[in-house]
């Protein structure tokens, strides 16, 4: 090796350098890893001594009415979550990546709910969506709504409201992605598009969208894993009802897991989780990196 | 100038849906309890404003013992996670070795673990370790970042070779190199990771979740889930726990929001 000889570093004081990260690696990444494989083919409820299962753990989620009311819940996020966190941050990224005075502020205000604790949000927003709450206040006097509605407690209504409050949590985050695309536009762009004509709206749709498509395919993978493991909004403002109406995927693991300690059957269900989302951002990738070659 | 004031309409009304539900929460818990806290139309301004609920929730659950263990969370991984981050990328960045690929990709395929999947098999791995249930179980699974470690790394390797291999040939120790050379050419990114650490930590829920049975080692979120959940547990005295949770990081950000946002931009960039 080039450098040995020199003093100070023998061959190994790389390894000592990342040793710390190594053994991180190895007990709480490596080893666990291993172990949900295992589990996976068990059926293990922590106090009495695993029990090997075959694929039954597999077999049956497939008979399994709540499992596939928590994938349908996870795919309902996961849609419901996209123009939250895709589409309106962009908008939200133009508006504050004008020069006007102040607009540093504004940014700061955006991102507030981003470094708020989920349980914090929760349970403020349990605040606006009670039945005598700030929404139905609006939505009655602006005549929307003819009656007040229990949003939590509705089983329509529970999971789109669910859906809101983790993408208003974390719209600031997203915003914050695109105006870091945004600013690496040039501005004689838009100055020459102005001159010949083109308006606000045209700009948008032939400028900075397409300029934006990598910064955007990044916002598309980082919404579906986002989408993927809502659990703390789920906890604290719903428990995954109204009548399984916000169970998830990732709520129904933890359920599983730690309230009926069906260690082996969980642990399948997170496979089957962790599958789909590696397939979703293997797919986005595909799907963006065919979209800038065209 | 019509057009700059309409702007500045549109910005205003869009900031008040992002700090509105906080605000309604900040003024459910300093209002006296004659007062209704829902009613048509909204009731925002508390007459007088109390402190009755904050001194409730402060006794209703060990409150400032739960801030206490957030502040003892925060003040153990934060230092810990830098340094570990900031060990691993020093070889990653500057130097030739046979498994650096390999190391690179373990710590990159941490990022494709999702929380939910890894939550079973970490809890029976730090309950055979005989961790569950203490501080120690809560902190050490916390400690590999791949973010912090891909961050430095690219900081790092922004130092040119040439002071490097200088502090090299005068016969420096690499220890040596890297604490009077690496750790202050990053301080900045240092400072970044520090904030995002503060925050995540302050906020943590899941894994806490799992692995605290005994609620004597709860962080504050944690506390706040618990306070919820307590039935008859007022809802001003919920709000005004909340609010007092939230304090030490919304201070944090505000006074260091130029760093977050911008260490979030050069993130992304990277």
């Amino acid at each position: 090796m080039a450098t040995t000889g020199l003093p100070g570093q023998r061959w190994y004081t790389p390894y000592l350098f990342s040793l710390p990260a190594l053994v991180l690696f190895g007990v709480f990444f490596a080893w666990p890893a291993v172990t949900a494989i295992q589990l996976s083919f068990l059926k293990y409820d922590v106090v009495s001594p695993p029990v090997f299962v075959g694929m039954g753990n597999f077999t049956r989620m497939l008979g399994d009415e709540r499992f596939w009311t928590s994938m349908l819940n996870s795919a309902l996020f996961l849609v419901g979550m996209f123009p939250l966190l895709v589409v309106v941050p962009l908008l939200l990224a133009v508006l504050v990546n004008q020069k006007l005075p102040g607009i540093r502020t504004f940014r700061m205000l955006y991102y507030l709910p981003v470094v708020t604790s989920m349980v914090a949000v929760g349970v403020a927003w349990e605040y606006v969506f009670h039945q005598q709450g700030v929404l139905n206040w609006m939505l009655t006097t602006v005549g929307l709504l003819d009656q007040p509605i229990q949003y939590l407690l509705d089983s329509f209504w529970a999971l789109p409201a669910l859906v809101l409050v983790e993408g208003w949590k974390s719209m600031g985050f997203y915003m914050m992605i695109y105006l870091a695309g945004l600013q690496t536009i040039p501005a004689g762009l838009y100055e020459a598009a102005k001159v010949d004509g083109a308006g606000p709206w045209v700009r948008l749709r032939h400028i900075t969208v397409p300029l934006m498509m990598p910064y955007i395919a990044v916002a598309i993978t980082v919404e579906m894993l986002d989408a993927m493991q809502s659990f703390t909004s789920i906890y604290v403002m719903t428990g995954g009802g109204p009548q399984d109406a916000t169970l998830t995927l990732g709520y129904y693991i933890w359920s599983s897991a730690f309230q009926r300690y069906e260690m082996g059957y969980a642990s399948a269900m997170g496979l089957v989780l962790w599958a789909l989302m590696i397939g979703l951002a293997f797919l986005n990738h595909r799907i963006s990196k065919g979209r800038v070659v065209a | 100038m019509l057009r700059r004031a309409g702007m500045y309409i549109l910005l205003t009304a869009i900031a008040l849906a992002f700090v509105g539900p906080f605000l309604i929460l900040l003024s459910s818990g300093l209002k006296p309890a004659d007062q209704a806290v829902f009613s048509f139309p909204p009731d925002i301004i508390p007459r007088p404003p109390v402190l009755t609920w904050v001194k409730e929730a402060w006794t209703a659950i060990p409150f400032p013992r739960y801030l206490l263990n957030s502040v003892i969370y925060v003040g153990l991984m934060v230092p810990a996670y830098v340094v570990v981050s900031a060990l691993c990328a020093y070889p990653l960045a500057q130097m030739r070795f046979r498994g650096r690929n390999v190391l690179f990709f373990a710590i990159l395929s941490t990022m494709f673990l999702p929380a939910e999947v890894m939550l079973i098999p970490r809890f029976l791995v730090v309950s055979q370790l005989g961790l569950a249930d203490t501080f120690a179980g809560v902190i050490l699974p916390g400690l590999l970042s791949a973010f912090g470690i891909f961050l430095l790394r690219q900081t790092f390797a922004a130092i040119p070779r040439e002071v490097v291999d200088a502090a090299r040939t005068d016969g420096c120790h690499e220890l040596r190199i890297f604490w009077h050379v690496m750790l202050p050419a990053a301080r900045p990114t240092l400072a970044i990771l520090g904030i995002f650490g503060f925050i995540s930590v302050w906020n943590s829920f899941l894994w806490p979740l799992v692995v605290l049975k005994d609620s004597a080692n709860y962080p504050i979120a944690l506390g706040i889930a618990y306070l919820a959940g307590i039935t008859g547990t007022d809802v001003r005295s919920l709000a005004a726990g909340t609010i007092i949770s939230m304090i030490p990081v919304v201070v944090v950000f505000m006074l260091l929001q130029r760093h977050v946002l911008e260490g979030m931009r050069g993130a992304v960039k990277g």
